[in-house]
């Protein structure tokens, strides 16, 4: 009897963190020392630097909140250390992390008999590189060997999938957690699971239910007891925290009850200390949590809508995390989504389960397969773990011969045979190919799990003991890559950007592009330094993109002096739980540079973030201004939306103020989104000049393509002329300026056709020269150019404006923008 | 500049995958998976396919982006096409003609407008 691999799925949660394990047929959760599948992700370390982690830690939140700490997933992939001040130690969020998943780790060796070694960790989709990052460092730093990430909504609908029976169409996957909302659109079909795409804010929970709450709760004391707190007075944290555990206990009692009581002992007030009795009903609950709700809602609407799906097609809603046990809630989803929602599935296990099910698909299991000691030979096999496909393909190789190799081994593996482990099949005898390969496929007992044994066999027929044994397929869902959820690119100095990865691009990725540098790293400088920023996000300018890495050359590192324009072959890779890495190859030097300076999110200090939303501030005066001016609603309207943005991003500010450690984080979030608002309001606002332009540039390429262009160009280009007035009669500036490069880029290869092109371009260039970084070098380039014309020698001239442009450099002020990017 | 012509019909997700508009979704993912199996084995036969311009290196990247293409209905609706096109009509005189904006674009060594 094979005895079966264990896979093992953890749901590593802001709030909570639940673990599963899978045989292959059974999933088991894992459960604490009190029983609970529910584990919080709190740790505690007290004065002698005892850790503790999980529900042991939970109680000391109210007790003893500067030494227990919670929601650090939201802090992961930033710099920042938590502090416990009582044994004067300090944390990073992935050493915190990882304290809960020692504590699961534990549970589950008492439960399955052995610690877990490998395992599959779950992310939100919307997580960012250096988040990701930073959850498999807290794998490893927890004594897993290895860990693979799966982003949550993928294991939800795993999950919702297997115990359902199956059905083909599109599912919307509504996760709100603590503290992060993922919305994914999903399709099954053909027993195939693809994520079309996905949304969601990572800022928005039940956290904001609980703050909602507790900001009405402190209304209450201060109207009925005339105590008065403030979210920006660094004293009144204690008591903010403690109305929001109150405020989550009631909270959770209500989607339950109609009714809760909250008490609250030994507040001081005006009086003294007072013991206070408040009651809350659910209709209160709910008028504060509609917000939320509402404000998720118009995510999936949103998400919907932008993949073309109509409503009636969705054929269902899995519900995912602690808020969604809430009536209000559901009720809300089913009204406004009209969709029916998947009952009968734990809310709080189904990211563990699915995650279960993943390390299954992706042949993790939990004991990694034992390296023998005897000298057998042994196979290397490629087979999916888990597949819709009846007969899978099960393809293999023999590994090098074990040993010194000196002695040549007894026999050599000729041909193989699988069989199923129940009997009811049997492969056929195939010989191994010239590679020592070969390439079969099985049949799966259907909607179960099979094991099949591999034996070889020498040429004289004899048995041949080789490794692996076994392998497992079990008979479900088959997995399509993942989808990158934002494009990951580099930031270029003028503020624009260079996409490398665009989103949803299965994963693991990887692309090489060539750019080039803006100046010169002089060799054995320290002060000079290139900077090769990398962001996520799909906006055209660089700084509305978040930045997670930046990719540096040292001058003191390089061996010769490189010049401007020098070429830089930079490289991205994602793997598939989206891990990046990046790096960038100097031909001139022949050297590899892979220090990624900081993968991490960078902070702001509160200052300039306070300096930004003021500026921010007047720029949407400017836009108000003008919209009262010509009574455009819509516009109005729109400058609200910054407004509220603004706003948000003030409050947190003040809470950040206040000693809120991920308020900072939350500003910026506001900020960015606000300013990507702003951006496109002032480009609506420069409508008229915009079209102004797009007509001139069509008409150049026009004209262009009408005489040197193909009957292909011609074709492109009266298709862009359509898309362009649709884009302008649908006041979309996005699409508009999206035709415009189609258009350009038509005009231009058309205009270089021409013979005197590269003349133009020279003339042009020379006339700029006094802008160039090295005037010498521009000088003499100029001149250069001015012989070639005369030899009529276009393609000479081609090279001296490319090195020209090469020279002129870029805006200061775009480049401060785009990171300080140093390469165009 | 043909051999530009030549990069995109060859880059199409059939040839990448080795099989024809015939194949259904699931035979398709079939291939793919196999294709991918081979290639993590280091498997000589999986490392090129032919095209009428003569054998192509293939990548696992390649094949995972040809897969996701396939999988979008209406992306395999244009791959289709032009597959047909592609192994259909490549016509070496018509030259010049047929080579098409990116083509041109590409040949030119331009990746941006310039700077004005
Ligand atoms: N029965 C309940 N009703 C309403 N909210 C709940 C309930 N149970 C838990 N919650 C809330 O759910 C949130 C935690 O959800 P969870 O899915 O565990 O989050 P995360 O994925 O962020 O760890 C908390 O805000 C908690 O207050
Ligand atoms: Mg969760």
């Amino acid at each position: 009897m094979a005895s079966r691999d264990i896979f093992m799925g953890i749901d590593l949660g802001t709030t909570n963190s639940t673990a599963a394990v899978f045989d292959g047929e059974r999933v088991d959760f894992v459960r604490d020392q009190q029983g609970a599948t529910v584990l919080p992700s709190v740790v505690r370390i007290d004065s002698r630097g005892t850790v503790t982690a999980g529900s042991r830690a939970r109680r000391y939140l109210e007790s003893d909140p500067e030494n227990t700490r919670t929601e650090f997933k939201r802090l992961m992939g930033t710099r920042e250390e938590m502090l416990f001040p009582a044994s004067r130690q300090k944390k990073t969020p992935p050493e915190l992390a990882a304290e809960v998943l020692k504590v699961i780790r534990r549970a589950a060796g008492v439960q399955i008999g052995f610690e877990p070694e490998q395992a599959v960790i779950s992310v939100p989709a919307l997580f960012e590189l250096p988040q990701s990052a930073a959850t498999s460092e807290a794998g490893r730093l927890a004594g897993f060997s290895k860990v693979e990430l799966i982003q949550e909504p993928v294991a939800s609908a795993l999950a919702a999938g297997w115990t359902a029976d199956e059905d083909e169409g599109f599912w919307l996957v509504y996760d709100l957690g603590g503290g992060t909302f993922d919305a994914s659109l999903l399709e099954t079909r053909d027993g195939l699971l693809r994520v079309v795409a996905h949304d969601g804010d990572n800022f928005l929970g039940g956290r904001d239910i609980d703050q909602a709450l507790s900001g009405w709760l402190a209304e209450r004391l201060a109207e009925e007891h005339g105590v008065r707190v403030s979210r920006s007075d660094p004293s009144d944290a204690a008591i903010f925290r403690r109305l929001k555990l109150a405020a989550e206990e009631a909270k959770i009692e209500l989607s339950h009850a109609s009714e809760a009581v909250l008490s609250l002992e030994g507040i001081s007030s005006p009086k003294g200390e007072i013991d206070v009795d408040l009651v809350l009903n659910r209709a209160t609950l709910d008028a504060l949590a509609l917000p939320v709700i509402e404000k998720s809602i118009e995510v999936c609407e949103r998400l919907v809508l932008a993949n073309g799906v109509e409503k009636g097609k969705l054929h269902r809603v899995v519900l995912v995390g602690g808020p969604t046990a809430m009536p209000v809630l559901r009720q809300r989803i089913r009204e406004r989504l009209q969709i029916p929602v998947a009952e009968g599935l734990d809310p709080m296990t189904l990211v563990a389960h699915g995650a279960a099910l993943f390390a299954l698909t992706s042949r993790l299991p939990a004991r990694p397969v034992a390296v023998s000691e005897e000298k057998r030979r042994s196979f290397w096999l490629q087979y999916p773990g888990m597949s819709s496909d009846p007969a899978p393909h099960v393809l293999g190789r023999l590994t090098a011969a074990p040993g010194d190799g000196t002695e040549p081994s007894a026999a050599e593996p000729f041909a193989i045979r699988l069989s199923r482990s129940d009997g009811g099949w049997k492969g056929g005898l195939l010989e191994l190919d010239a590679e020592g390969a070969f390439v079969t496929s099985v049949e799966l007992l259907p909607r179960k799990t099979s094991v099949f044994f591999l034996e070889a066999f020498a040429k004289d027929g004899s048995v041949v003991p080789v490794e692996p044994r076994s392998l497992t397929i079990v008979h479900g869902l088959t997995i399509s890559d993942p989808p990158l959820s934002r494009t990951v690119g580099v930031a270029l100095a003028d503020d624009s950007t260079r996409e490398f990865i665009r989103r949803g691009t299965p994963l693991p990725a990887r692309k090489t592009l060539t750019l080039r540098t803006v100046e010169t790293v002089a060799k054995g400088s320290e002060g000079s330094l290139l900077k090769i920023p990398i962001i996520q996000g799909e906006f055209p300018s660089a700084h509305l993109c978040r930045l997670v890495g930046t990719l540096e050359i040292a001058g003191r590192e390089v061996t010769a002096t490189l010049p401007p324009g020098s070429a830089v072959e930079v490289t991205l890779e994602l793997d598939r739980g989206g891990r990046l890495s990046a790096r960038a190859f100097v031909p001139a030097l022949n050297r590899v540079f892979s220090e990624v300076a900081h993968l991490a999110v960078p902070e702001i200090a509160p200052d300039s973030l306070a300096a930004a939303i003021a500026s921010a501030r007047e720029r949407l005066a400017g836009i108000r201004r003008d919209a009262f001016a010509n009574r455009d609603r819509n516009l109005l309207e729109r400058a609200g939306e910054v407004e509220a943005h603004l706003a948000e991003a003030a409050r947190d500010l003040a809470a950040a103020r206040g000693g809120e450690p991920d308020s900072t984080q939350r500003a910026q979030r506001n900020l960015l989104d606000a300013e990507a608002v702003l951006a496109e309001l002032e480009e609506e606002r420069s409508w008229p000049e915009l079209w102004d332009e797009a007509q001139q540039e069509f008409a150049f390429s026009a004209e262009w393509v009408a005489r040197l262009g193909t009957e292909i160009e011609e074709r492109h280009l009266s298709e862009a002329g359509r898309a362009l007035e649709k884009a302008h009669q649908g006041k979309n500036a996005t699409e508009l300026s999206r035709q415009l490069r189609l258009v350009k880029r038509l005009g231009t290869a058309a205009f270089y056709r021409h013979p005197d092109a590269w003349f133009w371009m020279f003339d042009a260039a020379s006339s700029s020269v006094s802008r160039a970084s090295e005037p010498a070098k521009a000088a003499k380039l100029v001149k250069e150019g001015e012989e070639a014309r005369k030899r009529g020698d276009s393609a000479a001239v081609r090279g001296v404006v490319e090195r020209l442009w090469a020279l002129l450099p870029p805006d200061p002020e775009f480049r401060r923008l785009g990171y300080d990017s140093g390469i165009r | 500049m043909k051999s530009d012509l030549a990069g995109r019909v060859a880059s199409n997700p059939f040839l990448v995958l080795g099989i024809t508009p015939a194949f259904s979704r699931r035979e398709m993912e079939r291939e793919g998976q196999k294709l991918l199996g081979m290639l993590e084995l280091g498997m000589a036969e999986a490392r090129s396919y032919p095209t009428v311009f003569g054998p192509r290196p293939r990548t696992p990247e390649m094949v995972r982006e040809a897969m996701a293409e396939l999988r979008d209905p209406g992306r395999r609706l244009a791959h289709e096409l032009l597959f047909l096109e592609g192994t259909a009509g490549v016509d070496a005189d018509r030259g010049e003609k047929t080579v098409g904006w990116s083509g041109a674009f590409s040949a030119l060594g331009l990746s941006r407008w310039p700077s004005r």
